[in-house]
């Protein structure tokens, strides 16, 4: 497993307490997760993603992601409309572990805009990790 | 926070470290889930070529002395007179069995593999932290005569598994065609104990106990040796594994490989519960009508009156899995709750074309087509009230969440644990 400075944590970008990362595109927000949730998960072998037109409070689980030994929910870190899915994913779900900030899992369209400055930061996150 | 644990490691322990292993905590042990390359590269080398386990965390034991036998009898589900291949013959010095010891009450102290080291002489291998309570329950069985002697601490155990296996040990041993020509699945060679006679020595000195077993369903051994001389042998087989492409392998592979095989985990799909009907009924004794034991045994008694309940091997539709909790179940196809989940878990090596599951090593002549891409499948084991039928659906809910999956008599085809010497030898 990864020390907490070996993870990949870029600083452009915000992550959530659950280990998604936020990253602001005009007015999307793309989803992923972080780094450290990767590592800690081991091998992803299959993602359960949300159909596009759905929408989630924040904080909400919408979706899933297996590793051989367990199933973990994903949750969004802000509130609003799927406009995208990466349907890559779905036949292959490694990529996630390859590289979880090229490859993310959906785009959003907030309803609240704020709430994505109310995320981590990269020095939040990491003191958040270190505890 | 929780209190900080004091967990034993093993002699690989630092080993593990070093090559960034996933450490978790697994029997009292901190032991590897798995290494950099992932847990699904270490499934499928274990299919396809080869896979080594550091499996120190097992207890063995001995028992030996007038009286060894009669002991088991007593206590061992397994009839030691009527125990071994198809024509069913007495366990015979070089050969092991692999049975249950039961409480009085017919629930499941622990499953071990029992090997007979010559006349009175057993090695017994038992579970991660559970050495002491079957010596203990032993002992308190014995009539006297016989010594228990918990080796655990002093030994450790390598498995190494997958098809390659005997090519790689092939170049470790001075006679390997004497060594491994006529081992059979379940016989083993060498005795590292105190009193042993016929040692088995790998070319650079190193002691072992060679057995035929394992715990992954693939072709592969299990090497004994004195904890001293377990890093040695751990480098040594990964160097002479290296241009097969071996892989070191971590729990989570071991947990993937034994459900997708049909193999229990003690405590999980067998355990403090009355030893109902399962995959596994031939540990006990069955008499020729079926309906009775061909010796008395401790907890026999039990099992024949008690209710038992019906334990089944399923397989899923995809990799997708349910996490066992408190509130998962298993319901039937009317939603109605039946039983409860034991083992969920993803073989990574097979997949369904249609409803039949291929492996990635069914070959093409028996009708795995040739643009098959295993995806996985979840699959392990429920425990439920009422008989079920292979091939019925079955429901695991935990929440929201419901997956179905089918109930089976075998999950991952095309297994090499049997397969001849002489073929795997020659691949």
């Amino acid at each position: 497993m990864k020390e907490i400075d070996e993870l990949n944590l870029p600083g452009d970008i915000y992550y959530s307490k659950e280990h998604e990362w936020a990253a602001k595109e005009g007015d999307i927000i793309r989803i992923g997760i972080s780094d450290y949730a990767q590592d800690q998960l081991g091998d992803i072998v299959f993602v359960e993603l949300p159909e596009t037109g759905s929408s989630f409070e924040r904080d909400e689980e919408f979706g899933t992601l297996e590793s051989v030994k367990a199933v973990s929910e994903i949750y969004l870190p802000v509130s609003g409309e799927i406009v995208a899915v990466n349907s890559e994913l779905e036949d292959a779900p490694e990529l996630l572990n390859e590289d979880p900030y090229a490859n993310w899992i959906v785009e959003v369209r907030p309803t609240d805009i704020d709430q994505y400055d109310e995320l981590l930061s990269k020095d939040d996150y990491v003191a958040m990790l270190k505890g | 926070m929780t209190e900080a644990k004091q967990l034993k490691t093993t002699a690989l322990h630092s080993s593990h470290l070093t090559h960034d292993a996933n450490m978790a905590e697994f029997g009292g042990y901190d032991m590897p889930l798995w290494y950099p390359s992932g847990t699904k590269a270490e499934h499928l080398a274990v299919i396809s070529r080869a896979g080594l386990f550091d499996t120190s965390h097992m207890a063995v034991l001995t028992l030996e002395g007038r009286g060894a036998f009669e002991l088991l009898q007593h206590s061992y589900t397994r009839d030691l007179l009527h125990c071994q291949g198809k024509s069913n013959t007495p366990l015979s010095e070089g050969s092991s069995v692999y049975g249950l010891f039961l409480r009085s009450d017919g629930t499941v102290l622990d499953d071990a593999i029992i090997g007979q080291l010559g006349a009175e002489r057993y090695m017994i291998v038992v579970n991660s932290s559970m050495g002491a309570a079957v010596s203990a329950h032993l002992r308190e069985l014995s009539e006297g005569g016989v010594t228990i002697t918990d080796y655990t601490d002093e030994l450790g155990k390598i498995d190494l598994q997958g098809p390659a296996s005997a090519r790689i040990l092939h170049s470790l041993l001075s006679d390997p065609e004497q060594v491994l020509a006529d081992m059979g699945y379940f016989t083993f060679k060498g005795d590292i104990f105190p009193g042993g006679s016929t040692a088995l020595r790998l070319k650079d000195g190193t002691s072992v106990v060679l057995s035929r077993t394992g715990y992954t369903g693939e072709f592969g051994f299990e090497l004994f040796a004195e904890k001293a001389d377990i890093l040695h042998l751990w480098d040594t087989l990964l160097g002479a594994g290296e241009p097969y492409g071996l892989l070191p392998c971590g729990l989570a592979a071991r947990d993937s490989l034994r459900a997708g095989a049909m193999l229990p985990l003690s405590h999980q799909d067998i355990g403090d519960w009355l030893f109902g009907h399962t995959p596994w009924s031939f540990v006990l004794p069955w008499d020729q009508k079926g309906d009775g034991w061909t010796k008395t045994f401790i907890g026999g008694e039990q099992l024949l009156q008690g209710k038992r309940d019906y334990t089944y091997g399923f397989a899923g539709y995809d990799p997708r899995k349910i996490t066992i909790s408190s509130s998962s179940e298993v319901q039937d196809g009317h939603g109605t709750p039946i039983g409860i989940i034991l083992t969920c878990t993803t073989d990574m090596a097979i997949g369904r074309v249609g409803e039949h599951i291929f492996s990635i090593a069914t070959a093409i002549s028996k009708g795995r087509p040739d643009s098959f891409q295993a995806r996985g499948l979840s699959c392990g084991f429920v425990r439920v009230g009422r008989p079920c039928e292979p091939g019925e659906k079955v429901l695991l809910v935990e929440g929201k969440r419901k997956l179905t999956v089918e109930i089976r008599k075998n999950i991952r085809p095309d297994r090499t644990a049997r397969a001849p010497m002489a073929r795997m030898r020659n691949r």
